[in-house]
């Protein structure tokens, strides 16, 4: 346990700039008695200004702060009823009645949750741990030949809590075998957590960590770790620098506002450097250190890069990536072929925000490419359920990999029933989007396809407006999907545009229709689909007669449950001339990844079905054009599951 | 001390003042945190209930909340024990309302208490969007059941002042 004198003075030997000023205690200090000058009448005028301001502050009290007829009682208000949505008929179509689409409510209802519906949700081949709760991917790294994961894990219970690192090795990002529990909340300074963290790896081989621990008073401090055995490749035990905390929030700089610190990278001085997000007021900031040994640190003046209004910055990453080749970079490397991602979790809004610019090595600054889209209001790495993300340079294959927490969108009482939360998203690697120049590209790690069993081809349907095909499948819980969709140039060409807005989350999915769309597939379907999920594009036509294409997923009707979110995600995909449009969908039970245009526009959604589930999930291709046909070519591979 | 002297009567008025000011500066702040949300007298019913909250910063402000919806949940968890007894055939739906009140006594309190004593409020704004959703999820099961829900009320209560205390969180963001 700590003494006091730990507290006051946790580094004595090092030079902090700063002092670690204890926390308050919390007594009020008595006011000192005024001192009174022998005369009277000085006495008296100091009553009479005091009784005035006591009066004044009576006075001053604007009202009653109770309305008087205060309804003890609360209104009853509605319970909201599950949105019934009622899509818009077909109108002539290939043999589908109006009734397939209408979600049945009364007898068809089966709840509560059955261990059956509940097991089913578990992944194939996404990382989760056995039970309990997970959060934020921490210190992903290549070491001796092994990718680590280390994560935030609850081991006590399927919500968030006190938090510790849970740690899994893999030789191929796929298959993972499962590690004792890496740090545990066994000093003062991470009694309350040990929170996200960063893995670099010196030039000399040398791992270290640096992770954001929680006080005994919960204070937000960076605390350095290594491994205990550095031969070790499995990476087992772990120590704690005796020093930590090796920072604490600067002035300034809330006790709560100061976590998640980067991968280092070198300095043109040959220091390290990382970034530690924070917040002032409501403006989402990166604050910069610098450091020879990851034991002192020197704060520098400014931010790396701050944006109003985006609020806490949670999980920044900052990373360089390459103009011209299709490998990744390692974290360090810098010169006129790169360009600097910096990428933050907004706290607001539970989304991971990316942006690309261009970083000044000796002023510690970041300035972005396009400033309407900055850090947290720009793009996102992912339009669906995704935050906490954190990449890193795997060295054994040359390539930046991405890991995302994905939370669970149901009910905490199913998670209590299922014994577990939250899952990993597959990891992805990053490049920058060689055409577009100006986003960039998420792929699956090409390890996935190793899963890839069974394939199922279709080859060039055509669908016309209003059509309906399922799609004969061996199964449809584990699947990996890249499918091709054509437009007919005709009706396209001849169609008149229409400045007409169309949002993903607001127009009302699959069943809005429009004349170029939406088409696509629809995953975890019941037969009559009472449930499913589609996944598919909506071509806007302007009046210029430009297209603008979306992405969308829609879980509106992926369950006939009422306790699971059921909203609409997506965005635009850029598509450039001659581009045909293809989509990639990893569809793992609870978990479906679609990806666009080679990985321009990714969304991950949870999706709970009642019934599309075991052999009664199906999978369906559509056009719910109104006017234009569509030609697809799909390919589906059956996934065979991973160690997970 | 001679009550009758100056310095006696300015130390006391001095103290005065200063309670009263400090009480006053305590209100604004309840008044304000309640503003923006979505009921905010029941909002400030909430938080006047708890004497605490005249001294508390937002974070207390929220903790107080936070106590509300547990002291509700534990409330709603002994009247479905005892519409178990009263009313044994409602007992399928009743079951799963013990279910879900415990998701939010057991799991989404503790969760978010940690939450906002960590300063990391977005775990507790989901534990009280899920409190908000399991009082639904009991209401319905009644109907599902084909039953009339006997605790529309306590459901109700729960709902709203859940989305209160979401709120009141999303301040700390």
């Amino acid at each position: 346990m700590a003494s006091s004198s730990d507290l006051e003075n946790p580094n004595a030997s090092s030079a902090l700039p700063y002092s670690y000023t204890p926390l308050p205690d919390g007594e009020q200090t008595a006011e000192p008695a005024v001192v009174l000058h022998p005369k009277k009448a000085v006495a008296i005028l100091v009553c009479a200004f005091l009784s005035v301001g006591f009066l004044v502050a009576l006075i001053g009290n604007s009202g009653p702060l109770l309305p008087k007829n205060l309804n003890t009682n609360v209104a009853p208000s509605t319970v909201a009823t599950p949105a019934k949505t009622t899509p818009l008929s077909r109108g002539v179509d290939k043999g589908v009645s109006e009734k397939a689409f209408r979600p049945k409510l009364g007898a068809d209802n089966s709840f509560p949750w059955s261990s059956n519906m509940l097991d089913w949700q578990r992944t194939g081949f996404h990382f989760q741990p056995e039970k309990n709760w997970m959060n934020d991917p921490n210190g992903p790294v290549f070491y001796k030949g092994w990718y680590h994961l280390f994560y935030q894990y609850h081991p006590d219970a399927p919500v968030w809590g006190k938090i510790v690192w849970g740690h899994a090795v893999s030789k191929d990002l796929i298959n993972w075998r499962h590690l004792p529990i890496a740090m545990e909340t066994d000093e003062w300074y991470d009694e309350q957590g040990v929170w996200t963290g960063s893995a670099t790896i010196l030039p000399d081989g040398q791992l270290v960590v640096l992770y954001t621990g929680s006080t005994n008073e919960s204070v937000q401090v960076q605390n350095l770790a290594y491994p205990a055995d550095p031969n070790d490749p499995l990476l087992i035990n772990w120590v704690k620098y005796p020093g930590n905390p090796v920072l604490v929030p600067p002035p300034g700089i809330d006790d709560k506002d100061f976590r998640d610190p980067t991968t280092a990278w070198k300095t043109p001085e040959g220091k390290w450097r990382i970034t530690i997000g924070s917040k002032i007021n409501k403006t989402g900031i990166s604050l910069v250190y610098d450091t020879v040994d990851f034991k002192t640190f020197e704060l520098l003046d400014g931010v790396l890069h701050a944006v109003p209004g985006t609020g806490m910055w949670e999980c920044v990453d900052f990373y360089p990536i390459s103009k011209q080749a299709e490998n990744g970079l390692d974290t360090s490397v810098d010169g006129p072929g790169v360009k600097h991602i910096v990428k933050a979790s907004m706290d607001d809004d539970r989304h991971d925000y990316y942006a690309i610019g261009t970083y000044d090595a000796y002023k510690g600054k970041w300035t972005p490419d396009n400033p309407t889209l900055d850090v947290g209001i720009g793009l996102r790495y992912d339009y669906g359920i995704y935050y906490a993300s954190k990449t890193f340079y795997d060295q054994n294959k040359n390539r930046r990999v991405l890991w995302s927490w994905i939370k669970e969108t149901d009910t905490e009482a199913s998670d209590i029933s299922k014994g577990w939360a939250s899952l990993m998203g597959v990891p992805r690697t990053i490049l920058l989007d060689k055409k577009t120049k100006s986003n960039i590209i998420q792929w699956p790690v090409e390890e996935i396809t190793a899963l890839r069993t069974d394939a199922t081809v279709f080859k060039k349907l055509v669908l016309e407006a209003g059509a309906l095909v399922p799609l004969n499948l061996p199964a449809a819980s584990q699947l990996d999907i890249v499918a091709e969709f054509e437009l007919d140039e005709a009706t396209v060409q001849r169609l008149n545009g229409a400045d007409v807005a169309y949002d993903c989350a607001q127009n009302g999915g699959a069943a809005t229709r429009g004349a170029l769309g939406p088409f696509g597939l629809s995953v975890l379907a019941h037969d009559g689909l009472v449930e499913h999920t589609p996944v598919y594009f909506y071509v806007a036509k302007a009046v210029d007669g430009s297209l603008k294409t979306f992405f969308c997923a829609d879980q509106s009707r992926s369950s006939t449950a009422t306790d699971v979110d059921k909203s609409i995600y997506g965005n635009i995909v850029p598509v450039l001339k001659g581009e045909k449009l293809s989509m990639r969908i990893l569809v793992d039970h609870s978990i479906v990844e679609s990806f666009a245009q080679e990985g321009r526009t990714c969304i991950t959604s949870r999706v709970y079905p009642t019934k599309a589930i075991y052999n009664n999930a199906r999978m369906f291709l559509f056009n719910n054009a109104t006017a234009a046909t569509v030609t697809a070519s799909v390919n589906v591979w059956q996934m065979k599951s991973a160690d997970i | 001390m001679k009550f009758s002297s100056p310095l006696t009567i300015l130390s006391l008025l001095l103290l005065l003042q200063q309670t009263l000011l400090s009480a006053m500066a305590d209100t604004q702040l309840i008044k304000n945190t309640c503003k923006g949300t979505p009921s905010s007298s029941l909002c400030l019913k909430i938080l006047l209930a708890d004497p605490k909250s005249q001294h508390a910063d937002l974070t207390g402000l929220a903790l107080i909340g936070v106590n509300a919806i547990n002291n509700k949940g534990l409330k709603i968890i002994k009247q479905i024990v005892a519409l178990k007894k009263s009313r044994p055939e409602l007992r399928p739906a009743l079951d799963h309302c013990a279910e879900v009140y415990h998701a939010v006594v057991d799991a989404d309190v503790p969760s978010s208490r940690d939450a906002l004593r960590g300063g990391v409020a977005k775990f507790a704004e989901d534990g009280m969007a899920d409190s908000a959703v399991e009082a639904q999820v009991c209401e319905r099961s009644f109907g599902e059941h084909g039953y009339t829900s006997p605790m529309t009320g306590s459901n109700n209560a729960m709902h709203d002042v859940a989305n209160v205390v979401r709120a009141i969180i999303r301040k700390l963001l």
